[in-house]
């Protein structure tokens, strides 16, 4: 038996055992660390394709969502890694692919759950007469996810077109003003039109009605929770919609377009030599991940059922920008990587250790090795390392940048079209 | 415009001037920067935050041993001076220069790096001032000396402090052209900003003339810093980010890389910042009020970005091919 | 006459690096340009593809202007080029290389590419594999999928003047591509390039320092100096021409242009 063959048979019987341990301790949420952890293996080692997808299957199709019925904070958990991955895949074509470094990449998260939160909630009464809003979820809020998709294209593209003629350095700055200028328009467009409610957010926005999640599982015997059908939903729908940006990222990465857009990071007056439109294809870059980023805008909106400037902040475009870093610029399979964990590390992580640090410095455990003693209770309430982000991120983005520059899974130029050209010679 | 409106212009112009004369300095600090390395040191506002809290640690620590304000704002200055410059130059030598070394395909990578540094210096400082004091929301005490208020010709009004950040200025930026223009010093930063390669073969080392020249900007960025914090009173570990943002604009505005450019930059930003947030709320029936003042700094740099990047006196550059 | 340069001057500062220019070439010639360091030579090759605009000045290509034109409008009307210091897509394979400059010959568009559509596949096949026929000529079938910046020198020219013939052009400038060969590679390559004028039915305009393959190759030279042209025509003749023996080697050095610069 080859090395392919053993690792074939060898990955599902793993797959099997992290979800089996995840089932039988479904409150220890880090025990989907291992099961996220053999997911990502499985797209880098080398497998038959049964074992691949069929593996990968069970895991998002059943096992997650077994072990999330028991304990919902897994979905909440996965939801809030999908839609990070979402931005971070996004973000990876304009800054992995096409070399444009985007600091105001949360603009677009922003306009995509505006979007949806204005006509979804009764805000949208306070300037369109008749009191039509909110626009009931079926089928709005299908309808307003491809309008977020078409809204942040569009603002991608008319950001893009004067922004994108710059050079790199002060691309970053004006995209940085930029995002602060949507964000700063969020905070105040309450008057003299209230658009968006201002500091105070709008809520509530409305949801997809998911009783035909009841209805489905009532016919095979199980009762849900309404709940839990909701987590469900969104874990589902967040998973459908990722796979597809996933995909369609692989698609665009193996066309005329992934090509231009990496010839273009390279090289920009080579890449003009050969014919390749600059400033076509940079558009087209920021546009696309606009659109990833505000699709995912509109349904953050829904599940979070409220919107506000808070969200969208100048920390949110660095944070998925270290995602990005610490997977690997232009890598798709690090994009993943660095969405799951940098958001496991900022809501699981780092969560954790803030309240065991609380804990002993409630208890006021006294810390004694011998030459060093320690009272927990003189520990100081600012030690909270879930509210240090900034030094989090700003330390990954450093030290890979010193260190690791290609990130942790780094980029791999493909051999598809050789593929292709074979079968094509073949014929 | 009413009579009111125009009466009070004097004053508004020398409110600009102030504030220009803090971007100014701050402004230095990113153009010289760029002169030499040819890079955008985000990390120059957190220089310049860092200024500002030094300043108010002097300000807390020495106040009952040194009661003369005007000696103790000395001596903030001088402190906030060295540890900004101090800062400046660590961050030169253990994020920038590893790259150098190294050398980078991605022309991403030194930009990522200080955007890096930057966020972690806030936090860096927000918790050594959360354990030290249990808080990082700083006050500057306010002095009766210092706050006391001049009348000057035309009903302008201006405070002692604003006075000393005037003459501070222009003390610093004297000196600083006395250093760039008479000294071996500037002539060896101004030949590593033509060209390291050759200079180093004139026997300039570029390494070092690097580290000063971070030294110098981070030492004006920390005078700015202390400037700053008494004149708006307010300090914490986020307070660089946007003067930090509105001197870039200024640096640009004068021709990013050009030293005379960054000074009067600085102190036409200052001018149109306050102008503007004055009298838009009037031009504008409230609609647009003082609550975008910090989004018209953002849009005077992306509108002079976009039409005119080499700023109002720089010239314009072509990649080498 | 098919490419015509007109009164080319082009201006940095104070410095006139091309300076009212003035040339004219022959469809399927090989034509050099030639001139001491700083003559203007590769300021000139930027005015001709668009990098840099002219001051004044006109170039027509087949009877249309193409000065002032971007360089990516440029090189969609058949002209292509390599650079002096090597330019390739480093973290790109060097099949992946030469399928850029097929961009535009593909015209499926960005939906086509995202739902993989009929059009898109036989666009993809087509190009890729023109890619590879041209691999398969210039010997990197094998290398296929190597990244580019792994490549060995000479290889990464190679690759370079492979690259330039994918945009399928009509006229091609080459930029020094001997630079850093020994003589030995450069007899092969001034061969090659005489191979590549003839199957591809391509104009060449030649950027070279090595004067021997300069004189052994090319229709016709022309010299610059100082941005001006200060000769121009058969090889023969411009080895006799006293001004460019004083351009290049100053009046006392008659006779020595003829071994290798």
């Amino acid at each position: 038996m080859n090395r392919a063959s053993v690792q074939s048979f060898l990955y599902p019987l793993l797959t099997l055992a992290s979800v089996g341990l995840l089932w039988i301790f479904p409150d220890t949420t880090i025990l989907l660390v291992p099961v996220l952890g053999i997911l990502f293996a499985g797209t880098l080692i080398r497998l038959h394709r049964w074992s691949r997808w069929s593996s990968m299957a069970f895991v998002l199709l059943i096992g997650i969502p077994v072990a999330g019925l028991e304990n919902s904070f897994l979905f909440e958990l996965f939801i809030q890694i999908g839609i990070y991955a979402a931005l971070a895949l996004g973000l990876n074509i304009v800054v992995g692919m096409a070399g444009l470094l985007d600091l105001g990449y949360a603009a677009f998260f922003a306009i995509g759950a505006y979007t949806w939160a204005i006509f979804g909630s009764p805000q949208a009464n306070q300037f369109i007469e008749g009191g039509h809003f909110p626009l009931p979820g079926w089928p709005y809020f299908y309808l307003f996810m491809a309008l977020a998709v078409i809204t942040a294209a569009l603002v991608g593209v008319l950001i893009g077109l004067p922004a994108l003629r710059l050079r790199g350095d002060y691309l970053a700055i004006v995209t940085l003003g930029l995002g602060e200028v949507v964000r700063v328009l969020a905070n105040n467009l309450d008057h003299p039109v209230n658009i968006t409610n201002g500091p105070k957010g709008i809520s509530p926005v409305e949801r997809p009605p998911v009783d035909w999640i009841l209805a489905i599982t009532d016919r095979l015997g199980l009762t849900l929770q309404t709940n839990h059908a909701v987590a469900l939903f969104f874990y589902g729908l967040v998973l459908v919609v990722m796979l597809a940006i996933v995909l369609i990222n692989r698609r665009l990465d193996r066309s005329r377009f992934g090509r231009a857009w990496v010839a273009i990071r390279e090289d920009e007056i080579a890449a003009r030599s050969m014919g390749i439109p600059l400033l076509r294809t940079k558009v087209l870059a920021f546009a696309t991940g606009a659109a990833f980023s505000g699709v995912m805008g509109a349904i953050f909106s829904a599940k979070q059922l409220f919107v506000s400037p808070e969200s969208f902040t100048l920390l949110q475009s660095i944070t998925i920008l270290a995602m990005v870093i610490l997977g690997g610029m232009g890598s798709i399979q690090g994009a993943l990587l660095g969405a799951a964990a940098v958001t496991l590390l900022n809501i699981e992580v780092l969560k954790s250790l803030s309240e065991g640090l609380n804990h002993l410095r409630q208890t006021g455990f006294v810390l004694d090795l011998g030459f060093i003693k320690y009272n927990f209770a003189n520990l100081s309430s600012q030690l909270e390392p879930a509210k240090y982000e900034r030094m989090i991120f700003g330390l990954i983005m450093v030290l890979m940048m010193i260190f690791r520059p290609a990130g942790l899974i780094p980029e791999t130029r493909h051999k598809l079209e050789l593929e292709a050209r074979r079968k094509g010679k073949a014929s | 415009m009413d009579g009111a409106l125009l009466e009070i212009l004097p004053s508004i112009i020398l409110e600009g001037l102030l504030v220009g004369s803090v971007y100014a300095m701050i402004a230095l600090g990113y153009t010289m920067v760029y002169g030499v390395l040819g890079l955008i040191n985000f990390a120059h506002s957190e220089v310049f935050m860092i200024g500002a809290v030094t300043g108010v640690e002097v300000f807390r620590y020495l106040s009952p041993h040194i009661e003369n304000p005007f000696t103790l704002l000395v001596v903030a200055i001088v402190t906030a001076g060295f540890v900004s410059g101090a800062t400046a130059v660590t961050i030169e030598r253990l994020a920038y220069r590893p790259l150098r070394r190294r050398g980078y395909t991605n022309r991403l990578v030194p930009l990522i790096t200080a955007i890096g540094i930057s966020f972690f210096l806030q936090d860096l400082v927000r918790l050594i001032e959360g354990l030290w004091h249990g808080e990082f929301y700083m006050n500057y005490p306010s002095h009766a000396e210092l706050e006391h208020t001049l009348v000057l010709p035309l009903d302008m009004t201006l405070q002692v402090k604003g006075l000393i950040t005037i003459v501070v200025t222009l003390l610093m930026l004297a000196g600083l052209w006395f250093l760039v223009k008479r000294t071996r010093l500037g002539k060896a930063i101004r030949a590593v900003a033509q060209d390291a390669t050759t200079a180093s073969l004139m026997g300039v080392n570029p390494d070092s003339i690097i580290a000063r020249t971070f030294f110098i900007g981070g030492f004006l960025g920390g005078v700015a810093g202390v400037l700053f914090g008494v004149l708006y009173t307010q300090v914490n570990p986020f307070c660089g980010f946007i003067p930090g943002i509105k001197a870039f604009t200024a640096a640009v505005l004068g021709g990013i890389g050009s030293i005379p450019g960054a000074m009067i930059g600085g102190v036409i930003l200052g001018q149109l910042e306050t102008l503007g947030g004055f009298y838009l709320p009037f031009f504008t029936n409230g609609a647009v009020g003082t609550e975008y003042k910090d989004v018209f700094g953002f849009v005077i740099l992306v509108l002079l970005l976009l039409c005119r990047p080499q700023g109002i006196f720089g010239k314009a550059q072509k990649d080498k091919v | 006459m098919s490419l015509v340069i007109r009164d080319i001057t082009k201006r940095f500062g104070g410095l006139v690096a091309v300076d009212g220019v003035n040339l004219e070439v022959q469809r399927g010639e090989i034509f050099s340009v030639i001139g001491p360091n700083g003559a203007g030579k590769t300021s000139l090759f930027n005015v001709l593809t668009g990098v840099y605009r002219p001051d004044c000045g006109t170039i027509t290509w087949e009877g249309r202007r193409i000065s002032r034109l971007a360089p990516e409008s440029i090189a969609r009307r058949g002209v292509a080029r390599t650079f002096q210091n090597i330019r390739l897509f480093g973290a790109m394979t060097v099949f992946e290389n030469v399928l850029v400059a097929q961009h535009s010959h593909a015209s499926y568009s960005y939906l086509d590419a995202m739902f993989r559509t009929r059009r898109f596949h036989r666009q993809e096949h087509r190009i890729a594999r023109k890619v590879m026929d041209l691999l398969d000529y210039f010997g990197f079938a094998e290398k296929a999928e190597e990244l580019a910046r792994n490549l060995p020198y000479g290889d990464q020219r190679r690759l370079e003047i492979a690259r330039a013939l994918a945009l399928e052009p009509r006229l091609l400038l080459l930029d020094e591509p001997a630079a850093g060969m020994n003589p030995k590679e450069t007899d092969v390559l001034r061969d090659f390039i005489r191979t590549i004028r003839d199957d591809f039915s391509l104009t060449i305009l030649l950027i070279e320092h090595h004067m021997n393959m300069v004189m052994s190759l090319s229709d016709r030279v022309a010299v610059l100096d100082y941005g001006r042209k200060i000769a121009e025509g058969q090889p023969a003749e411009i080895r006799r021409n006293p001004a460019v023996i004083e351009a290049y080697l100053g009046a006392s050095a008659i006779g020595a242009v003829t071994t290798d610069a």
